[in-house]
């Protein structure tokens, strides 16, 4: 069929997609632009940020912006902090969600529909809603300004149950041959899980994972409300505090700052975007 | 091989949570012997914090049985009274904080602030008396407690770009001081001018922005404008003279003469050479530098003539904070005669003593003598403090969101109307 | 993927008795325990108490607490600040949802295509998702301000911008734009996860039958992809109730209230006003209308979605 295509219908196909690529050229402007600009922009001497006509690329290169951006804060030490956050984050995430997931999926207990149900609820509220009980607990624990709440909140709270869920949705697919393979060697129910299943749940690690990472690397809210000293900051609430002594804000400095939190992660993402995207189209989200 | 790879990530977990418990164990505090004083405040600037530590430092060597320590941390929250509220319902209570003046009494009122009178009192040397009654005035209550030091008295002034005037070929304005000319009409048309001129900012009010809308409310003061009565209960946005001063204002906005807002974008810096005036603090000299030439004046008059401004901020001693002896008592060390005329070079006294041209000149190295003679030695002593309510924070985002309209330029008569609406149940107590 | 497939395939092929009930279950309760005993500590039971504090009146820099009842209800449903603020919600919510979906799918399906360069515009869109909430509001906030990016490209062709934040018609507006564009590739994703998995035959088969590919699209493709817009719906919709960050680096829920959600409007109440109770009660309204709006979407998805999530 396609083969005895007119040249007409071929002609209109070109400028089907010349059209196509225009659309999409236009379309990417809101997403890159931003990024692009705030990018630049550190480089640009602070006068230059308003510059009446905007330009995208700096007329007079500067490196004072970034510069500052380590001297007026603990800048790396804040990096470190929301690191080291993000990836304890993300290994208990993975773990646990993947052990609840596995057993809401594969495991009959008690209570189980109830339960899972329990959670997919719990999901619907907000940290701002329990913030205040939680607050006066971290503060009865004397945690306030520690990164605690800030590790324990995302992995444990109601945020982790869409981790559980798309480990449920995944392991409802897992082929049960390979679990009954396995126990008639003498694999053990949690042998079973941890050598077999878990392993073979990659494109569900991979979405949990960027997600958890993703969501604790740019937590905001309870940075703001948690932390105090500048030495624990993360990198969210570090971005805000860019002022000079005279609570000028210091803008090319802020957008450099922005753009260091940015760009290395942007940069993993483009060298594994692959993985990335499928992981998340593999999840059981898509329906 | 599986068995290895969990058992490596097992490996790798363990080490990830001990990383975690090293990083994120929080300090214990002693209760017994001498205390560790913590004192909160707003500036995180390296010199204000290196002098602060230096006296903090030289106190802890003389009263090693008292205090063991003197930290100084700065609440980096651009709202600095959330994150000190926030803060202190925390539990995580400092010994001594900086308090705004706007927020004194509301701190008074929770029973929050320790009565430092009598220590002051006592202090050698010390001298409560040759404090300015004006700027002790916001700390006290009618029984005699003094519940804050007025630590930083600092005026607002009027930053003038000669330069820039010059180049918009607008008149001298140093020159008009001390002249009936001097007023805010005449300030503005110059404003208005230069900025049609020269599309630079005409007047800024640098700290201004929506949240922060009292920095322009106090300006009223010339228009003789209040935002509520004198004993708080009765809201007084309505009043003819708040009307006319708003609608002065709008009007400024609306010609140019003041920038137009926008969310929470700044406008321009004075520092950047782009604004004609810029009502800003004493401090704010210290941003300054040769690039353009530039003088430093009293606020102009108003319809109701002249009233000086100061922003304050106290040091206070937190009742909650564990060690309120050693702290009142570093604090009437911290605020004596000598160490108030070395803090003068950051922060300007209270103190009638202080109150000349040599000390602070050293606070202003950059401005001239009779600039500190003109706007801050004559206006400090009758200056007022911004309108206070001991239940602000109840009620101003309310101000807030009834003010957006007429910075918008909406009808300044229904904005005002709206606000007392929203905020008289609430003065009413 | 494909391994997967066949493999659940082959086991209808070859049914299996059913194994005995093993001896799991505790297993299975030890599996789920930490999280579910992580989200009743951390959600259910902090709600609780949320819902306790909001019969409360309660100033945390004091520390003083008195039961007051329906009080902080009363006062709320009197408060024309709370009416704004669940307007702004609302619209807010309904902004995002409608936008965020409409350009998620019609991104999904320009991209479900072969086509040189595919993966590059893939990729750019879905770029904003990895970029910290702060850091792409902070980069709006400059872009959007009078003298901003945005005003300077409206100038080139002519047309005068507005002070999009401080602009009571336009601040709310604005707000959605940053939403949107921040994560919408992420449904994008999805929606071309569910597109790929719509058998190409039956496209074809529509168009061999001489329908439109606007109509293939609304008969077959949309009834198709109808399990994710109603899951991507609801989680837009919560994630959008929820909105923070923005709104505070943005506008401060100005001008006016036109930006003061819930969730911004809960958090100045609790932390700025110091009013723990009237803050709880907030809460507890902002949970129900995140409730009804999911139940909404849930127990409406039989008229339109044919398969069970």
């Amino acid at each position: 069929m396609r083969s005895d295509a007119s040249s007409a219908a071929r002609a209109r196909s070109r400028v089907t997609t010349v059209t196509l690529y225009v659309l999409l050229v236009a379309a990417s402007i809101p997403f890159l632009y931003p990024t692009l600009w705030m990018f630049f922009s550190s480089f640009k001497p602070a006068n230059e940020i308003f510059l009446q006509p905007p330009t995208l690329l700096p007329k007079e290169w500067t490196l004072d912006g970034i510069a500052q951006v380590f001297t007026a804060q603990p800048f790396l030490r804040q990096y470190g902090n929301s690191m080291y956050i993000a990836v304890v984050v993300t290994v208990a995430s993975i773990l646990l969600s993947a052990m609840a997931g596995y057993a809401f999926a594969r495991i009959r207990f008690p209570l189980r529909n109830a339960v899972f149900t329990l959670m997919l609820a719990a999901m619907m509220v907000p940290t701002e809603v329990t913030i205040i009980p939680i607050f006066t607990a971290v503060k009865a624990m004397g945690l306030t300004n520690t990164h605690w709440p800030l590790i324990i909140l995302p992995i444990f709270g109601p945020t982790a149950v869409v981790s559980v869920f798309i480990f449920r949705q995944h392991f409802l697919s897992f082929p049960k041959e390979y679990e009954e393979a396995a126990r008639l060697d003498g694999v053990t129910r949690a042998g079973v899980f941890f050598r077999i299943a878990l392993p073979l749940a990659t494109p569900a690690i991979a979405a949990v994972g960027i997600m958890a990472f993703l969501r604790s690397f740019n937590m905001y809210f309870e940075a703001l409300i948690f932390l105090r000293t500048p030495e624990n900051f993360t990198l969210g609430l570090a971005i805000t505090r860019y002022q000079d002594f005279y609570g000028e804000q210091m803008w090319n400095t802020q957008l450099g700052a922005a753009s260091l939190t940015v760009v290395p992660i942007l940069v993993v993402f483009l060298i594994a975007q692959k993985q990335f995207v499928q992981g998340l189209a593999q999840t059981g989200l898509k329906g | 091989m599986r068995a290895t790879r969990s058992r490596r990530a097992a490996i790798a977990l363990t080490g990830v949570l001990a990383l975690c418990l090293s990083a994120c164990g929080g300090g214990d505090t002693g209760e017994s012997g001498p205390a560790d004083l913590k004192m909160a405040l707003w500036s995180s600037n390296k010199d204000h914090l290196a002098l602060l530590k230096k006296v903090g430092d030289a106190y802890v060597a003389e009263h090693r049985d008292e205090v063991a320590s003197i930290t100084f941390e700065p609440v980096t929250n651009p709202d600095y009274i959330a994150g000190l509220t926030t803060q202190i319902a925390g539990g995580d209570v400092p010994d001594l904080a900086w308090i705004p003046e706007a927020s004194g009494p509301e701190f008074v009122d929770a029973g929050v602030l320790h009565d430092v009178g009598s220590t002051l009192k006592g202090a050698d040397g010390y001298d409560l008396d040759d404090i300015l009654p004006a700027a002790l005035a916001p700390w006290q209550d009618e029984k005699g407690g003094v519940y804050a030091y007025p630590f930083s008295n600092s005026p607002f002034a009027l930053y003038v770009n000669e330069d820039l005037l010059k180049a918009a070929g607008q008149p001298d304005v140093a020159a008009l001081v001390g002249t009936p000319d001097y007023t805010w009409k005449t300030i503005a048309d110059i404003a208005a001018a230069t900025n049609s001129k020269t599309k630079a900012v005409g007047l800024n009010v640098p700290t201004f922005n929506p949240t922060n809308w009292s920095a322009v409310t106090m300006l009223g003061s010339a228009w003789g404008a209040a935002p509520w009565s004198e004993d708080g209960s009765t809201c007084a946005f309505t009043s003819p003279e708040m009307i006319d001063y708003l609608t002065w204002y709008q009007k400024q906005m609306s010609r140019g003469a003041i920038p137009a807002i926008s969310g929470k974008a700044e406008p321009a810096a004075f520092a950047s050479g782009d604004v004609a005036f810029s009502v800003a603090q004493l401090s704010q000299s210290g941003s300054l530098d040769s690039s353009f030439t530039w003088s430093f004046l009293p606020l102009p008059a108003g319809p109701k003539g002249y009233h000086p401004i100061v922003g304050q901020a106290g040091v206070s001693v937190l009742e909650r904070g564990g060690h309120k002896e050693q702290a009142a008592a570093f604090l009437a060390h911290l605020t004596n005669p000598t160490n108030a005329e070395l803090l003068a070079q950051f922060f300007p006294p209270p103190r009638k003593s202080l109150l000349n041209v040599k000390t602070l000149s050293q606070a202003a190295p950059k401005l001239s003598p009779e600039a500190i003679q003109s706007a801050i030695i004559d206006v400090v002593p009758e200056a007022s403090v911004k309108p206070q309510h001991p239940v602000l924070s109840q009620f101003s985002d309310k101000v807030r969101a009834g003010l957006d309209s007429v910075w918008s330029g909406g009808d300044v008569k229904a904005a005002v109307t709206g606000i007392c609406e929203q905020i008289s149940p609430t003065l009413k107590g | 993927m494909t391994a997967h497939t066949s493999a659940a395939n082959d086991r209808r092929v070859v049914p299996k008795p059913r194994p005995r009930p093993d001896r799991g279950r505790w297993l299975g309760v030890a599996f789920v325990a930490p999280q579910v005993l992580g989200v009743i500590i951390l959600g259910v039971v902090p709600f609780l108490f949320v819902i306790w504090y909001s019969f409360n009146e309660w100033r945390p820099l004091t520390g003083e607490r008195e039961f007051t009842g329906l009080d902080n209800y009363s006062r709320l449903f009197a408060d024309p600040t709370f009416s704004a603020s669940v307007v702004a919600s609302l619209l807010f919510s309904v902004g995002v949802l409608v936008l965020n979906l409409v350009i998620a799918i019609s991104l999904a399906v320009l991209l479900n295509r072969r086509m040189r360069g595919i993966t590059a515009f893939r990729t750019i869109f879905f770029s904003p998702v990895v970029v910290s909430v702060v850091a792409w509001s902070v980069t709006w906030g400059f872009l959007l301000a009078p003298d901003g990016g945005i005003n300077g490209a409206l100038q080139l062709l002519g047309i005068d911008g507005t002070s999009w934040l401080a602009d009571s018609s336009t601040a709310l507006l604005s707000l959605v734009v940053v939403q949107v564009f921040k994560g919408v590739g992420m449904n994008m994703v999805l929606f071309l996860a569910a597109l790929q998995s719509v058998p190409e035959e039956i496209r074809e088969a529509a168009q061999l039958d001489g329908a439109s590919p606007w109509r293939s699209f609304w008969s077959i493709t949309v009834p198709m992809i109808a399990p994710t817009i109603l899951l991507t719906g609801i989680l837009t919709t919560i994630g959008s109730l929820e909105v923070f960050a923005p709104v505070q680096l943005l506008t401060d829920g100005g001008p006016g209230n036109a930006t003061n959600v819930l969730p911004f409007f809960l958090y100045r109440t609790a932390f700025v006003s110091q009013q723990f109770g009237y803050a709880s009660a907030i809460g507890v309204v902002l949970f129900a209308i995140i409730l009804a709006l999911t139940m909404l979407q849930w127990t409406t998805r039989r008229k339109w979605v044919h398969d069970e999530v």
